[in-house]
C-alpha cells in the first residue's frame, strides 16, 4: 500500500511583477542580481507591498481547484536562517487565527478517483544558490532574482496511491494554469514539487526539491522502489528528509543535522488582512475563463466534436483558443481535425508554438475549402505546413504550390484512362469487388498528388471501366 | 544669530527675508560643533547642509517658491533612511551601512525643501528609553548633563532642547517620541497608527510603531505632520482619511470631555509630577473642559504586553541581519553559515540580545500560547476599553512619564525597573490611538510633560487640545 | 525560570552567540518573571483583531525597476552574486 502527499509549488510566471514589489515576476533573462529592489533584498526599512494581481490569480487557482475561499485573508512570517532568504523569514500564508490562507480544503477528480485538496497558500519564492567549484573548495554564491516571485503553494492530501496518479494530476494541474493564463508550466523550475512518500503504513519520508513535474514522478517511483526494496529485506525505512538529485535521478538522505525547526509563526504586521468582498468573488467567476471540463463537454455536445479529440483539444489552451476563433459552427469537426491530427505535429514544442505564424482564418478558410471540394485533406496538410511557415494566405499557398483540386473532367479523364490501362488486374476486380475501386481513385490520386476531386475522380473510373 | 526660534518663526523669516537660511543653517552646524560634544545628541552631521541652505536663498532671492519648510534645519533618527548616507540604528551591525534610498519621510520633508544637518542618537535599534544603550554611547540631557534626556529618540529631543536643528524626526513604539520629548522639554507626537508612513523606518515592531516630530511648539508639530502624513503606496498599512492638522489649531478646548486615567496616575506616581497633573486638570478645566477620572483595567497588563509583542517582532525584524548582503566587514572564508552568522551577530549589543532572546522564547512553539497570544489578546481587549473611554471623553490625560528625568546609569542594570517608565505611553501605541506629550513642568532642573491621547484619526483634535494646554504655560529657559 | 540550556536553545535559534550564558539568566528571567502578569488578565476568551484592508486598495500589477544597480551599492562578489558561507547540505 502506497501513500504519497504532495505539496506543489508554482511560480505565477504571466504576472508583471513580484509578489511584495515592482520587480519583475518572471526573472529569467536577467543578469545576476540585476532583478532586484530594497524590498525583495529585505533592505533595512523596506515594506512589502502586496501585488493585487497576484492575489487574485491565487484566488482564482483556489476556486478551480473546488477550494473554499475565505473572507479575510492573512500573511504569515515563517522564521529561519538561510542565505536564500534576505529577510531570513518568509512570508507565507497558515490557518492559524481560523481560515484565512487563500484557498481552503479542496479537491481534483483523476477520473472516479478523488484528491483532496488541504490548503493553497501565496508566498515569496527564495532567491537561487549556486555552488561554485569542487567540493574541497566550494563556494556558495546567491542570485536574488528570483527571491520575492509569486508563489502558489498546493497541499494534498497523502491520497495518491501510484506514481500514475501522480502524473495525471500534475498534467491537470499544468493544464488548469495554463487555462487560467496565471502560469506558463513548461518555464524552468516554474513547477516544484516536495512529496512525504510512505509504504504499508510505515515511516514517512519527505522528498524535496524536485525541480520539474517530469522528475516528480520519477522521484516518486524511485523512492517507492527504494522503500520496497528496504522493507522486503525487512529493513527498517528511516523517518527522514531526502533530496532528489536531478542529475543522477535518485533521492539521497540529507547528512545535514536536523535542528529541531520551530519557525515561530506570527502574523506579518506589514501587510493588513486582506477583506474579500462578495463584489470581488463575482467579478472573479466572471473573469474566469471556463473550465477544461466544460469547453471538453460543450466541443461535445454543440459542436459535435468526437469524445477523444475533444479531450486534447480542450486540455491545451493554445490549441482550445484556436479553435474557439476559428470555428464557425459547421466547420468545428473538419477544424478540430486539423488541429488535433495536423497542426500538432508540426507544432510539437514551445519554440515552434511560439514561431508559428498560423492563426485561426487560415485554419476557417482551410476547413471551409476541405469542405467545399476545392482542396483534398492532404494538400491542406501541406498548405498548413506553409501557413505555419510563412504566415502566407490560402490564396496563396494554394496558387503558389499549385494544391487546388483540379476539376476539369477531361484531364482527369487522360490520368484514368492511363491508370486503368496500367492496371488490368484490378479493373477486373473492382469489376467484381466495388470496394477496389477505391485502389484506382486512389493510384489517379497519387499521380494527381491528391488534387483531383475525388468525387468526379470515382465517377470517371466508374464509366471508363463500364461498372 | 537667533538660533532660539520655531520652526514656523524660521520660516515666516526666511520667506520675509529677514532670516538667511544660509545663515542660520550654518549657525545650527556651528552650534552643534560647540554644544554636542556635551549633548552627543548627533552620530552623523552633514556639513553639506550649508549649500543646500544656499541653494534655498538663491531661489528666494530670484523669486522662484519654495517648499513650506523653507530650508529649516532638520535632524533625524538613524533608524530613518536618507539615501547615500549612513543609517546605523546607533548599532555596531550597521556602523557602516548606507542607505540606497530615502525613508518617505525624508522624500516628503525634501520635497518641501527641509534641509537635513544629521543623523541622532538612540538607543541601539529602539531598544530603550534613555539612549543609554546606543552602541555609540549615551546622548545627555541639555537640561541638566547628569539626566538622560530619554528614549529611544533621545537624540532627537535633545537636539531640539539643545538648539542643534528646529525640529526631529523620531520614531515611537512604546513612547520613544514622547519619553524623551517629555524628559527634554520639548513637543513629541505620536500620530495615529498608519498616518504617516513607515517606509525607510528600520522596524523595531512594526505592528505599533509610527515615526512622529519633535519639535519646539505644538504648531511647529503640527506643521511637521501636514508635510509627512497621508496615505503611501509604499506602506500597506498608511490610511486614508487624514486631514490638515496646522489651520484650526487655535479652535480651543471649550466644551471638551476629558477622561483622566486612573491607571496612569496613581500610585508609582513621582508627586512633583502628581502635582503637575493635578495643576494641568485644573488649567484644562479653566479652558472650558470637564475632566472626570475614567479606569482602563487593562493598563495594568498594558506594558508586560507590549515587551512580548515587541520582543516577538523585533526578533523577527532583526532576523535580517546577518551580514551577508550589507553590514561590516567580514569575510564568510572559513565559516560555516550558521557559524558565520552567529559571529556576524555577535556585535549586537547586550539589550539587542536580551530582547532577541526572549523574541525567541515567547513565540515559540511551547510558549507562545503562554505568553504572545495573550498579549495579542490583551492588546486587543485593550483596544476595546479604550474605544469605550472614547465614546465618552474627547480625549484622555496623563502625565507622559509617571517619574521625574533621572540620572544616567540609574536604571540600566534593572530591566524591570525600566519596564515601567513606559507604563503610560506604550497605551497608545498598543491601540494606534494618537498621543502628545506637552511640555508643562520643570522640577527642579528636571522637566515634566503631560500627555494627551485621542481616538484613532482625531488627531486633529489631538493637536487643537495640546495647544491649548502649551498656552496656559511659560516654562523656564533651557540653561544652556 | 529559563534554565541555561533553554537560554542556549533560543540563542541558537536566534543565531546569537553568547559567551556567558549565566550573564544574561538572571535579566533574561526577571523579564519572563514579569510577564507572569499576562495570566492574571483574564483574556482567554478575547477575540484577537488585526488591521483590514480592502483588495481593490493593493498594489496594481506593474513592473518598474530600482533606479540604478543596486547590487553595486551591496556587498557583492565576482561584480554580481552575494557570497555566502559554506552550507553543510
Amino acid at each position: 500500500m502506497i501513500k504519497i502527499g504532495l505539496e506543489i509549488h508554482c511560480q505565477l510566471t504571466n504576472l508583471e511583477s513580484k509578489l511584495l514589489c515592482t520587480c519583475k515576476a518572471d526573472y529569467r533573462g536577467f543578469g545576476t542580481n540585476e532583478n532586484i529592489c530594497p524590498v525583495c533584498m529585505g533592505l533595512p526599512g523596506s515594506l512589502p507591498r502586496l501585488n493585487r494581481e497576484a492575489v487574485k490569480n491565487a484566488m482564482m487557482i483556489a476556486m478551480a481547484l473546488n477550494c473554499t475561499v475565505p473572507e479575510k485573508i492573512a500573511f504569515f512570517r515563517k522564521n529561519y536562517f538561510y542565505p536564500d532568504l534576505p529577510k531570513n523569514f518568509q512570508i507565507t500564508q497558515l490557518n492559524i487565527y481560523g481560515p484565512t490562507s487563500v484557498g481552503g480544503p479542496g479537491y481534483v477528480m483523476l477520473g472516479k478517483k478523488k484528491i483532496g485538496l488541504l490548503r493553497i497558500q501565496l508566498e515569496e519564492d527564495p532567491g537561487r544558490i549556486i555552488y561554485e567549484g569542487t567540493s574541497k573548495n566550494m563556494v556558495t554564491l546567491v542570485d536574488y532574482n528570483r527571491a520575492g516571485t509569486p508563489l502558489v503553494e498546493i497541499v494534498t492530501e497523502p491520497d495518491f496511491e501510484s506514481p500514475r496518479q501522480i502524473r495525471e494530476f500534475v498534467n491537470i494541474l499544468s493544464d488548469l494554469f495554463e487555462n487560467l493564463g496565471v502560469a506558463d508550466p513548461s518555464l524552468e523550475g516554474a513547477m516544484r514539487a516536495d512529496a512525504n512518500i510512505s509504504i504499508h503504513g510505515g515511516k514517512r519520508v519527505e522528498i524535496k526539491n524536485i525541480g520539474s513535474f517530469h522528475d516528480l514522478e520519477k522521484a516518486a517511483h524511485f523512492e517507492i522502489t527504494r522503500q520496497e526494496s528496504l522493507h522486503s529485506r525487512d529493513m527498517e525505512i528511516a523517518q527522514e528528509t531526502r533530496h532528489w538529485d536531478d542529475q543522477r535521478k535518485i533521492t539521497t538522505s540529507s547528512r545535514s543535522k536536523e535542528e529541531a525547526l520551530d519557525y515561530r509563526y506570527f502574523l506579518e504586521g506589514d501587510i493588513p488582512w486582506v477583506r474579500v468582498e462578495q463584489d470581488l468573488m463575482d467579478e472573479l467567476r466572471s473573469e474566469m475563463p471556463e473550465s477544461i471540463s466544460s469547453k471538453r463537454g460543450r466541443y461535445v455536445s454543440e459542436l459535435g466534436v468526437p469524445d477523444q479529440v475533444a479531450d486534447v483539444l480542450s486540455s491545451d489552451k493554445f490549441y482550445s483558443d484556436l479553435f474557439e476563433k476559428s470555428q464557425t459552427g459547421s466547420n468545428a469537426k473538419e477544424i478540430a481535425n486539423l488541429i488535433t491530427t495536423d497542426l500538432m505535429g508540426l507544432v510539437d514544442t514551445r519554440e515552434k508554438r511560439t514561431a508559428s505564424k498560423v492563426t485561426a482564418t487560415h485554419l476557417r478558410d482551410l476547413a471551409d475549402s476541405i469542405l467545399a471540394g476545392r482542396i483534398s485533406r492532404s494538400s491542406a496538410k501541406d498548405a498548413l505546413y506553409e501557413m505555419v511557415k510563412s504566415g502566407k494566405d490560402l490564396d496563396q499557398v494554394v496558387s503558389e504550390m499549385d494544391l487546388g483540386n483540379v476539376s476539369d473532367e477531361s484531364e482527369i479523364e487522360k490520368v484514368v484512362l492511363a491508370v486503368v490501362a496500367k492496371e488490368p488486374l484490378a479493373v477486373e476486380q473492382a469489376r467484381e469487388d466495388p470496394k477496389a475501386l477505391n485502389y484506382l481513385v486512389g493510384k489517379v490520386m497519387k499521380i494527381t498528388r491528391g488534387k483531383a476531386d475525388p468525387q468526379i475522380t470515382m465517377s470517371l473510373v466508374k464509366k471508363a471501366i463500364n461498372v | 544669530m537667533n538660533l532660539r526660534i520655531s520652526a514656523l518663526e524660521y520660516a515666516e523669516g526666511v520667506q520675509n527675508g529677514s532670516i538667511s537660511a544660509e545663515d542660520f543653517v550654518a549657525g545650527t552646524l556651528e552650534h552643534i560643533a560647540k554644544v554636542d560634544e556635551k549633548i552627543h545628541a548627533f552620530l552623523s552631521v552633514y556639513d553639506g547642509a550649508v549649500d543646500r541652505a544656499r541653494d534655498i536663498d538663491k531661489k528666494i532671492r530670484s523669486g522662484e517658491k519654495v517648499g513650506a519648510c523653507c530650508g529649516m534645519p532638520i535632524s533625524v533618527k538613524d533608524n530613518i533612511c536618507i539615501r547615500g548616507e549612513k543609517t546605523t540604528c546607533a548599532s555596531k551591525m550597521l556602523e557602516d551601512y548606507v542607505s540606497p534610498y530615502d525613508a518617505t519621510v525624508i522624500s516628503r520633508l525634501r520635497d518641501e525643501d527641509a534641509v537635513f544637518v544629521g543623523k541622532v542618537n538612540m538607543d541601539e535599534f529602539a531598544m530603550g528609553l534613555t539612549t543609554e544603550f546606543s552602541a555609540f554611547g549615551p546622548s545627555y540631557n541639555p537640561w541638566d548633563t547628569s539626566l538622560t534626556p530619554g528614549g529611544s529618540s533621545g537624540g532627537s529631543a535633545a537636539s531640539v532642547s539643545a538648539f542643534e536643528c528646529v525640529a526631529s524626526l523620531g520614531s515611537d513604539t512604546g513612547g520613544s517620541v514622547r519619553n524623551p520629548a517629555s524628559f527634554c522639554s520639548v513637543v513629541g507626537y505620536k500620530p495615529t497608527y498608519g498616518l504617516v508612513s513607515r517606509y525607510g523606518l528600520i522596524s523595531y515592531a512594526n505592528s505599533i510603531e509610527q515615526i512622529g516630530p519633535l519639535a519646539r511648539t505644538v504648531k511647529d508639530t503640527a506643521f511637521l505632520l501636514d508635510v509627512i502624513a497621508g496615505p503611501d503606496p509604499h506602506d500597506n498599512t498608511t490610511v486614508k482619511g487624514g486631514g490638515r492638522y496646522l489651520p484650526g489649531i487655535e479652535s480651543g478646548i471649550e466644551g471638551k470631555k476629558i477622561g483622566i486615567v486612573s491607571e496612569m496616575t496613581g500610585e508609582g506616581t513621582d508627586p512633583a509630577v502628581a502635582s503637575a497633573t493635578s495643576d494641568a486638570i485644573s488649567r484644562l478645566e479653566g479652558l472650558g473642559a470637564t475632566c472626570e477620572t475614567v479606569s482602563l483595567d487593562m493598563v495594568k497588563y498594558s506594558v508586560a504586553a507590549y515587551y512580548t509583542i515587541t520582543a516577538t517582532e523585533a526578533g523577527s525584524n532583526l532576523a535580517r541581519y546577518d551580514n551577508l548582503r550589507y553590514g561590516y566587514d567580514l569575510g564568510v572564508e572559513g565559516y560555516e553559515f550558521n557559524s558565520y552568522v552567529e559571529k556576524a551577530r555577535s556585535r549586537f549589543g547586550p539589550e539587542v540580545i536580551r530582547r532577541m532572546i526572549l523574541g525567541g522564547f515567547v513565540p515559540s512553539a511551547g510558549h507562545a500560547g503562554r505568553y504572545f497570544l495573550k498579549a495579542l489578546k490583551i492588546k486587543s481587549k485593550l483596544a476595546r476599553e479604550v474605544g469605550g473611554a472614547f465614546e465618552k471623553f474627547d480625549l484622555l490625560l496623563s502625565p507622559t512619564v509617571p517619574m521625574l528625568p533621572f540620572e544616567i546609569g540609574a536604571k540600566i542594570d534593572d530591566p524591570v525597573s525600566l519596564f515601567l517608565v513606559d507604563i503610560n505611553t506604550v497605551t497608545a501605541n498598543l491601540t494606534g490611538r494618537p498621543a502628545i506629550s506637552v511640555p508643562f513642568a520643570v522640577s527642579g532642573k528636571r522637566p515634566i510633560g503631560m500627555q494627551l491621547m485621542a481616538d484613532s484619526m482625531c488627531d486633529a483634535e489631538l493637536l487643537q487640545a495640546a495647544f491649548a494646554l502649551e498656552q496656559t504655560v511659560r516654562l523656564p529657559e533651557v540653561p544652556l | 525560570m529559563v534554565t541555561e540550556d533553554e537560554i542556549r536553545h533560543v540563542s541558537g535559534l536566534m543565531r546569537i552567540k553568547i559567551d556567558d550564558y549565566k550573564e544574561y539568566i538572571d535579566k533574561v528571567n526577571a523579564m519572563i518573571a514579569y510577564f507572569d502578569i499576562l495570566d492574571s488578565a483574564g483574556v482567554e476568551s478575547e477575540e484577537v483583531s488585526f488591521h483590514e484592508m480592502s483588495v481593490s486598495d493593493l498594489r496594481k500589477d506593474s513592473h518598474i525597476p530600482f533606479d540604478g544597480s543596486l547590487i553595486d551599492q551591496l556587498k557583492h562578489y565576482k561584480g554580481a552574486y552575494v557570497r555566502a558561507p559554506k552550507m553543510s547540505r
